[in-house]
């Protein structure tokens, strides 16, 4: 027996036979007293007998019956029923009987009916995930195409997504990233009020923001039905803005000066034709021929400025957007002969600004032109730069084209352009003209056409391969940033997972920083494509020993920022986050005193596997990726931003295990991680 | 007297180069378009072109050409003269062989000193 009795069955089976054997005994001893007062005999005797046993048996056979007839049928349909409950698509083992046999059909009946049920649930589920995950991938596929950039926001102005358009559109800006706040990117305060301020039925308000060197118009509308959630679009107003408030201001200026001059002239003119030729006229015709000739010499110059400022509208249109020749010489290829390459860009690659669909067309319609005179050897296409202009050189084997020809070609239409301009109207839209002319050597010949030029140097950006984080829409679910950190649960905290790489390992004896890692955790979820990683030139050589481990070399970080521009964008890229680092008592040592304060709370990986798992050895960083199976790409360990994705993933995994042990928020970690800390240096030597 | 061909198809600019140029000591004579101009030069062997580029017929910018690709005449000092005035034609101008150029409106002065000027730059 134990302390919890019987099970309820064998305690009904017991108060049965106890109730029978009490019955029948009871039952016997009354037979036994009343035959011996009676003294009956035969028949009397026997029926004296069996009644006295009489109560006792029928409660023994009442009991039997209904063992068979009812309890044991309902403990079978209970087995049957959890049995269904656990597993709803098991067999129907047992089949309804004794006394429950009536309710077997409706019972098959609601079972039957339960799981058809289910399965038209379970299939409605699969249908509406299915279609949910089409919807999802066509609007995303949709946003990624967009050529606006878009950011949505929450209600603490907290990123939740953006755009492909909005990435290369704020490329190089730190601030920038899932879960950062807005006004890392746009830091106007002008913006967050008319965030605060929006109407809630979604209509837009516009502003314009300085953002680098540039002004950009940002529109920002409440998504209706949403929880304070802004859509955020931009476009770069900086060229209309100039235009409008520059040139064309300008050219409003110059208006009086040119009417009053012009009347001056126009009435000294009339002056002189009325007056009689006299004697006593000749000193007034002579002033008036003064007027003349100063207000023409005032004309001449007004004129000149209005030229200068017509050609520079023209340069700053808004249709000549930057252009990088070699992206430009490849559509050209692409357009002229998809199969072959007939155009080889040489010298060095530059920007160059222009209406790129119509010089295409231009330069098109020129080779076409071209291949009627001259071999199919094929062209090259150089950029030649001067202060002003970027040339745009076509070249060729041979002589160049006289200039009667391309008077001809001027005139050409260029039909798949709207309204089919001439090729003279594009050279007027771009306030250029094109010219022929042979090369020193006498044996080439070049076509020039010159375009503005951009004070940029760099090659464009490689395309990101599509990010599969561009949204997080958990990020509405965290709570306010302004809340105190110390209560912020860990599965909520922006993380930064930073490491260093360095020249040694003596950082107090002048050993530094060579190169600066980190990635960003955001919701629980290290984010792939969300990376900071930067060489820094440490003004000294780098030892041959630590270029084995790390492979970084003195050519590696030729050019490179010093650390303290670096620290900065890093100081930037970390935004409201935590920071993270394994062994992080080194890495904040190799960042700090450089003139960069990094006061937020710092979280050591190393110090954290240590207070979970004080038993046992190894805590490195090679020894915990084994321990909790992580993986990372051959050649990614011991580069800066390879150890932080590793360390990112080990504090993922250790996030559980922190939770199982009840430390749920930053402040209990903190603490946590200051014991080690304390059991660490009470151990040291 | 240094000989000088005007070539403009504006009678009116013709009417005062034409005096102004004399009254400065040179003999002018004028062609209102292309063509004639080059009739002339083959005639005449001026000693300076002033070129206005938009002519009727073959451009300012044809008959410099032809004259920088002639034998005889790829010497001649050659003025150009435009209403259009954009920095890039100024640059065409000079990649096609021509020695100046002076954007309309200018003033005369300047002008007869720049013909002036280049006349002694290329006196024998």
């Amino acid at each position: 027996m134990t302390r919890q009795g019987l099970p309820k069955r064998q305690r009904l089976v017991g108060v049965w036979l106890l109730l029978s054997g009490v019955s029948l005994v009871g039952g016997a001893l009354f037979a036994a007293w009343l035959d011996s007062q009676l003294a009956l005999s035969g028949v009397a005797r026997a029926a004296l007998w069996l009644g006295s046993f009489s109560g006792g048996i029928t409660l023994f056979l009442m009991g039997l019956l209904l063992e068979r007839m009812l309890f044991t049928p309902l403990r079978h349909l209970q087995a049957q029923l959890a049995r269904w409950v656990a597993n709803p698509d098991a067999p129907d083992e047992h089949t309804v009987e004794g006394w429950l046999k009536g309710l077997g059909p409706d019972l098959r009946r609601v079972s039957h009916s339960w799981r058809a049920d289910r399965s038209r649930l379970a299939t409605a589920h699969a249908e509406g995930a299915r279609s949910a995950s089409r919807i999802r991938q066509e609007l995303e596929t949709l946003l990624q195409v967009l050529e606006t950039p878009l950011l949505l926001c929450d209600r603490h102005r907290r990123v939740m997504l953006f755009n492909q358009a909005a990435e290369n559109f704020f490329a190089g800006n730190t601030g920038l990233g899932l879960g950062k706040r807005l006004d890392a990117l746009l830091p106007t305060a002008t913006l967050a009020n008319a965030m605060a301020q929006l109407p809630d039925d979604g209509s837009p308000r516009e502003m314009l923001a300085p953002s680098d060197q540039r002004w950009l118009k940002v529109v920002i509308r409440r998504v209706p039905g949403s929880e304070r959630e802004t859509l955020v679009t931009c476009s770069d107003a900086t060229t209309t803005w100039n235009n409008e408030m520059g040139v064309r201001a300008e050219l409003n200026h110059l208006l009086p000066p040119l009417r009053q001059h012009s009347a001056s002239l126009s009435s000294a003119a009339d002056a002189l034709r009325q007056i009689p030729p006299s004697e006593t006229s000749l000193e007034l015709r002579a002033r008036l021929e003064q007027v003349v000739h100063d207000e023409s010499q005032a004309l001449n110059k007004h004129v000149a400025e209005i030229g200068s400022l017509l050609d520079d509208l023209q340069y700053h249109g808004e249709r000549l957007r930057p252009i990088w020749s070699n992206d430009f010489w490849q559509s050209l290829d692409e357009r002229l002969d998809p199969a072959h390459r007939l155009i080889t860009p040489i010298g060095v690659p530059a920007w160059f600004k222009g209406d790129a669909p119509a010089l295409i067309e231009l330069f098109d319609s020129l080779v076409d032109h071209l291949r009627c005179h001259l071999p199919s050897s094929g062209f090259e296409g150089e950029i030649t730069l001067n202060p002003k202009r970027a040339y745009v050189d076509l070249i060729w084997q041979g002589s160049p084209v006289p200039e009667g020809e391309l008077t001809i070609w001027r005139e050409h239409p260029l039909t798949t352009l709207p309204l089919s301009p001439s090729v003279a109207d594009i050279l007027r839209q771009h306030a250029t003209d094109i010219w022929s002319v042979a090369d020193a050597d006498k044996r080439h010949a070049r076509l020039r056409l010159p375009l503005p030029t951009i004070a940029q140097a760099q090659a464009p950006r490689e395309l990101a391969p599509p990010r599969p984080e561009f949204h997080d829409f958990g990020i509405a679910q965290l709570p306010a940033p302004d809340e105190a950190l110390a209560s912020r649960a860990l599965r909520c905290l922006d993380i930064v997972a930073f490491d260093t790489e360095t020249t040694g390992l003596e950082l107090r004896r002048g050993d530094t920083v060579i190169s600066l890692g980190a990635c960003r955790i955001v919701n629980g979820r290290l984010l792939a494509n969300d990376a900071f990683d930067h060489f820094v030139d440490p003004k000294r050589a780098i030892p041959a020993a630590s270029t084995v481990i790390h492979g970084i070399t003195d050519a590696d970080v030729a050019g490179a920022a010093p650390l303290e521009t670096v620290l900065g964008l890093f100081r930037d890229y970390i935004g409201e986050a935590v920071l993270l680092a394994h062994n992080a008592a080194f890495d904040m040592l190799a960042i700090s005193n450089r003139g960069v304060d990094f006061t937020m709370p710092v979280l050591d990986t190393l110090l954290i596997s240590k207070a979970l798992d004080e038993a046992l050895d190894g805590h490195d960083l090679d020894t915990l990726a084994k321990r909790y199976d992580l993986h990372f790409p051959p050649g990614t360990r011991h580069t800066a931003l390879g150890d932080a994705r590793v360390t990112a993933e080990l504090w993922l995994a250790l996030l559980p295990r922190l939770e199982a042990r009840g430390i749920d928020t930053l402040e209990e970690l903190l603490v946590l991680q200051a014991n080690a800390f304390d059991k660490e240096d009470a151990s040291a030597p | 007297m240094a000989n000088v061909l005007v070539v403009d198809d504006e009678p009116n600019i013709l009417l005062s180069l034409e005096y102004l140029m004399s009254h400065a000591g040179l003999t002018v004579t004028t062609a209102p378009d292309g063509e004639t101009a080059l009739q002339r030069i083959a005639d005449s062997s001026p000693d300076l072109l002033l070129l206005d580029i938009s002519l009727p017929g073959i451009s300012g910018f044809e008959v410099l050409e032809q004259l920088r690709r002639s034998e005889s005449e790829r010497h001649l000092p050659v003025i150009m003269l435009t209403a259009h005035g954009r920095e890039v034609e100024r640059e065409k101008g000079f990649a096609l062989g021509a020695d100046d150029y002076v954007t309309k409106p200018f003033s005369t002065q300047q002008l007869v000193e720049k013909v002036k000027a280049l006349l002694a730059e290329r006196a024998p």
